[in-house]
């Protein structure tokens, strides 16, 4: 293979061996060991690039270890770009094959055939649901062994009704000061659609009209992180595209909402992403400009229509209540002052710090499917600080971490519920606002 | 490596804590200093005292060299497997055992990061002195090591004077526990001489470490100069004036453009020549004297202008970009060599100009940020180790630099330890004899030299006392 499709060596050569960044990865504190972190990882691109090393099998588990939550990235004095060495480092893996045959059809069923389809989405859920409702997910391991075992712990498939698309137009309640365009996104709709919902009510109330395009689904990040950049670069494209034609009421296109961090920070990225196509470039870039986070742009409304939106019920939210950073909104989009302040402004919260907040929980897309062990094992240090905290609460911003914690939560017994931040404003909504179904 | 010594070790330390693969030795190969790498033919990475111990004695049976590693952030390759052999690494032992607050002391494993220590005792509103640039990543292990330095060690003392006690397992797999917190040393100082040993004498896995009480009142202060003479003068004449201050940082400006476009960014002045990071701790009284003291010897100097830190977030902003300095010199070029001397105080514009003259006459790039309080100088030269006539003019440049700074009265290392980087200079600074007495301290601890070989002590050296000459005793210099 030739080392240039696998390591961009200019990238390699910012690192300075500093090692400021091995403390805050979350492999080299599961496992000591200097190739699972991020400085041993770019030790060994830089290696493959000049010709020192194979990229071979060993190689390709290094690369794939990393969770790619890039708090080395808020550490590098020197400014590395991890996530986007990551990405470009697997695709050049993916591409030069090595993966057997059962794990090339399970990629493509999964990235090429199961995200990109909402109807097929839909589906899956569906069966998922009905599996989870007999017992009959159980029966997985026994049938399909090891490559089963993830089966069971699957997160559980909401009813029908959650099930729902947003609807096209949401109107703003009073009169409307703006117009934003919200993705739907692709497991979203499908685990987590009060999320979605409880998203469109808190800009309404905030005073924006809501638009939401349902021709718009995954915007690519997994297959990104994962390697499959031509993949993510077809569902960018389509993404950007969808939400185009939507303007601002001045005119101007309107701003993306994006409540799931993985996403916002992919999607703020898409000029990158296109840089080679000449036809897209421009277009990913005007649109990567428009995305913003939910709690980014919510933070930015005037304060008398956010009091007059959040004036409402305090005591929805047992307190005190933690917020956690997702990786890609601290980390990815630099965006960590904003979630605090908006539940600061829930009426009588009570709101602690959880200890090193910025650190990963171990969902990491779909790295707790693929590696449960690992993602387990950095999961429980975040469990202790949560119990430490003693928090009944915790609020985040996307939907794998918010999975993660659940299951952790109810593992270790705790007594913490955990919400999106949009579903923890949506409950502090003031009276006259519509209320959840 | 033998097939059954692998597996002996494996069962010791567990599939997760056994190195073997040429992939995941590779990082191995060399730590902060970057152009000479070697990579280990196996890493270790024991949990406890007890794995250690077993490894060291199998170890031992088979003649094997051993590295010990903590963080790899060393800057003088004091890490590097010059010889192969096996890197035992602490990255597992990381532990808080025991914090004292009464008799303000605390117990920890080696591999604990210095940071996460002061973490654990800041409740108690104590904290562990010594502050080396890398706090957030080095370990309190190799902190023991290297007798690391640190901004706040001008106040406080560098590592040797926080270390009360050690469990260090020797060369041969023997428990050495001096752990009990020893405020006197009665007999020979033996922690005293195995910090700063470089991993030379064995690997400590327990460090007792002195905690010192949080300071009353803490004022930081910013100065901005037009000229790096300006900064280095007041810095001379503050001393002079015999005052006070827990920490004097200058920072250039190459350094402080390339902190000011990381994301340690601390509103440095861009178009400043030089910057000095002033720091007074104490009593509110204490500190409001000395601090007016310094600022009319600043005034002296032609300060441009002097910035307070408001509240412990400013504080932390100044300091963090002083601590991201060495890191942030990655924008400059892929590589740096960071010299470590040290100089006497009343020479600080002198040999920091000439340290410049000596990188700029071999077209080397210099920034400078450093101790200055403790004259303790980084000259940093920036470099891409690709290019082998570079590397040259660098290592030639440093030890220009080295020995100027020796002639004029200063020393080597002021923090980072010899390593394998100023191995050869230590010539400069000790006569035959007391080179010839460090390698017998060293013998005492490691008969067969198998701990860390080939640092500190220059081949010559080395060479000439593996056929023992007769060894009269003379007056030693140091």
């Amino acid at each position: 293979m030739d080392p240039a499709t696998i390591v961009e060596t200019a990238s390699t050569l910012d690192c300075i061996h500093c090692g400021l960044c091995l403390r805050t990865c979350p492999t080299y504190r599961l496992t000591g060991i200097e190739s699972a972190g991020p400085r041993g990882r770019i030790h060994l691109m830089r290696a493959v690039a000049e010709g020192e090393l194979d990229a071979g099998a060993d190689f390709a588990e290094e690369m794939n270890a990393c969770l790619l939550c890039r708090h080395c990235e808020s550490v590098c004095p020197s400014g590395i770009r991890m996530g986007a060495m990551m990405e470009f480092t697997r695709g050049g893996l993916e591409a030069g094959g090595g993966r057997p045959w059962w794990s090339r059809l399970a990629r493509w069923a999964g990235f090429r055939v199961l995200l990109p389809s909402r109807r097929l989405l839909g589906l899956v859920a569906a069966l998922l649901r009905l599996a989870q409702k007999t017992g009959a997910v159980r029966l997985a391991p026994l049938l399909l062994g090891r490559r089963g075992a993830a089966a069971p712990s699957l997160p559980a498939v909401p009813p029908a009704s959650e099930r729902v698309p947003l609807p096209a137009r949401t109107a703003a309640v009073g009169e409307p000061r703006g117009r934003v365009s919200v993705l739907h996104g692709c497991v979203m709709p499908v685990l987590f659609g009060r999320v979605n919902r409880s998203t469109v009510r808190v800009l309404a109330a905030a005073g924006l009209e809501v638009r939401s395009p349902t021709r718009a689904g995954c915007c690519g990040s997994l297959h990104a992180h994962n390697g499959d950049l031509a993949a993510a670069r077809a569902l960018a494209r389509k993404t950007i595209a969808a939400h185009e034609g939507i303007t601002d009421l001045s005119g101007a296109m309107a701003p993306i909402v994006v409540n799931s961090a993985g996403c916002g920070s992919h999607m703020k990225e898409y000029g990158e992403l296109l840089s080679d196509d000449a036809e897209w470039h421009e277009r990913a870039r005007s649109f990567a400009a428009r995305v913003v986070d939910f709690s980014e742009h919510l933070a930015a409304c005037p304060d008398e229509f956010l009091d007059a939106a959040l004036a409402g019920r305090s005591a929805a939210l047992a307190g005190p209540v933690v917020w956690d950073d997702p990786c890609h909104l601290c980390h990815g989009q630099g965006v960590r002052a904003q979630p605090r302040s908006l539940l600061d402004r829930i009426a009588g919260i009570e709101r602690v710090e959880l200890a090193e907040s910025e650190s990963c929980c171990g969902s990491a897309g779909i790295y707790s499917l693929l590696r449960p062990e690992a993602s387990a094992a950095i999961l429980d240090e975040r469990l202790s600080a949560l119990a430490a905290s003693g928090a009944r609460t915790l609020v985040t911003a996307n939907p794998g971490c918010q999975l993660q914690w659940q299951t952790g939560v109810r593992r270790a017994g705790l007594d913490v519920e955990v919400l999106h931040l949009a579903e923890a404003l949506d409950r502090a909504l003031a009276d006259g606002t519509p209320s959840a179904p | 490596m033998d097939a059954a010594l692998l597996a002996a070790l494996g069962a010791i330390v567990g599939d997760d804590g056994l190195i073997g693969d040429a992939v995941r030795r590779k990082p191995y190969e060399c730590d902060g200093l970057t152009f000479h790498k070697r990579a280990p033919d196996l890493v270790l990475l024991p949990e406890n005292t007890e794995q250690t111990v077993h490894c060291m004695r199998l170890l031992c049976e088979a003649g094997v060299p051993v590295v010990p590693r903590g963080a790899g952030t060393g800057l003088a390759g004091g890490a590097t497997p010059l010889e192969g052999g096996v890197v035992v690494g602490t990255a597992r032992m990381r532990r808080v055992l025991e914090v004292d607050v009464v008799d303000r002391f605390a117990r920890v494993e080696a591999g604990l990061v210095n940071l996460d220590l002061s973490r654990a005792c800041a409740t108690h509103g104590l904290f562990y002195a010594p502050d080396p640039s890398s706090q957030m990543a080095c370990t309190i292990g190799g902190n023991v090591a290297n007798n690391s330095g640190g901004p706040h060690c001008f106040k406080y003392g560098a590592t040797t004077r926080h270390i009360l006690g050690l469990k260090i397992v020797t060369p041969e797999g023997e428990v050495l526990d001096l752990s009990e917190p020893e405020v006197d040393p009665t007999g020979y100082d033996l922690v005293g001489l195995f910090v700063g040993s470089e991993g030379m004498f064995g690997l400590a896995t327990e460090i007792t470490t002195r905690l010192v009480p949080l300071p009353e009142v803490t004022e930081t202060l910013l100065a901005v100069f037009p000229s790096l003479e300006a900064c280095c003068d007041s810095v001379t004449e503050i001393i002079a004036a015999r005052l006070e201050p827990s920490a004097i940082e200058i920072l250039d400006r190459m350094t402080i453009q390339a902190v000011e476009a990381s994301v340690y960014a601390a509103g440095y002045p861009e178009q400043a020549e030089a910057v000095l990071l002033l720091e007074s701790e104490g009593s509110a009284a204490e500190v409001g004297e000395n601090v007016a003291d310094m600022r009319a010897i600043l005034v002296r100097h032609g300060v441009l202008e002097e910035r307070r830190a408001r509240d412990e977030h400013e504080r932390a902003r100044l300091w963090a970009g002083r601590k991201g300095a060495f890191g942030a010199m990655g924008r400059i070029a892929p590589d740096l060599y960071v010299a470590d001397v040290v100089v006497p105080r009343t020479k600080l514009r002198e040999l920091v100009l000439a340290s410049t003259r000596i990188a700029h006459a071999r077209g080397l790039t210099i920034s400078n940020v450093f101790h200055a309080g403790d004259g303790n100088l980084h000259p940093n030269i920036s470099y891409d180790r690709r290019d082998a006539d570079e590397v040259e003019r660098v290592l030639d440049a440093g030890r220009e630099i080295m020995k100027l700074c020796v002639a004029a009265g200063g020393s080597l290392s002021g923090e980072h330890g010899i390593g394998l980087e100023k191995r050869e200079e230590m010539e400069l600074v000790f006569d035959p004899p007391s080179l010839e007495r460090m390698l017998r301290v060293r013998s005492a601890w490691d008969r067969d030299g198998r701990m860390n070989p080939g640092k500190l002590i220059p081949v010559r050296v080395c060479m000439e006392l593996r056929t023992p000459p007769p060894a009269p005793i003379s007056k030693a210099r140091g």
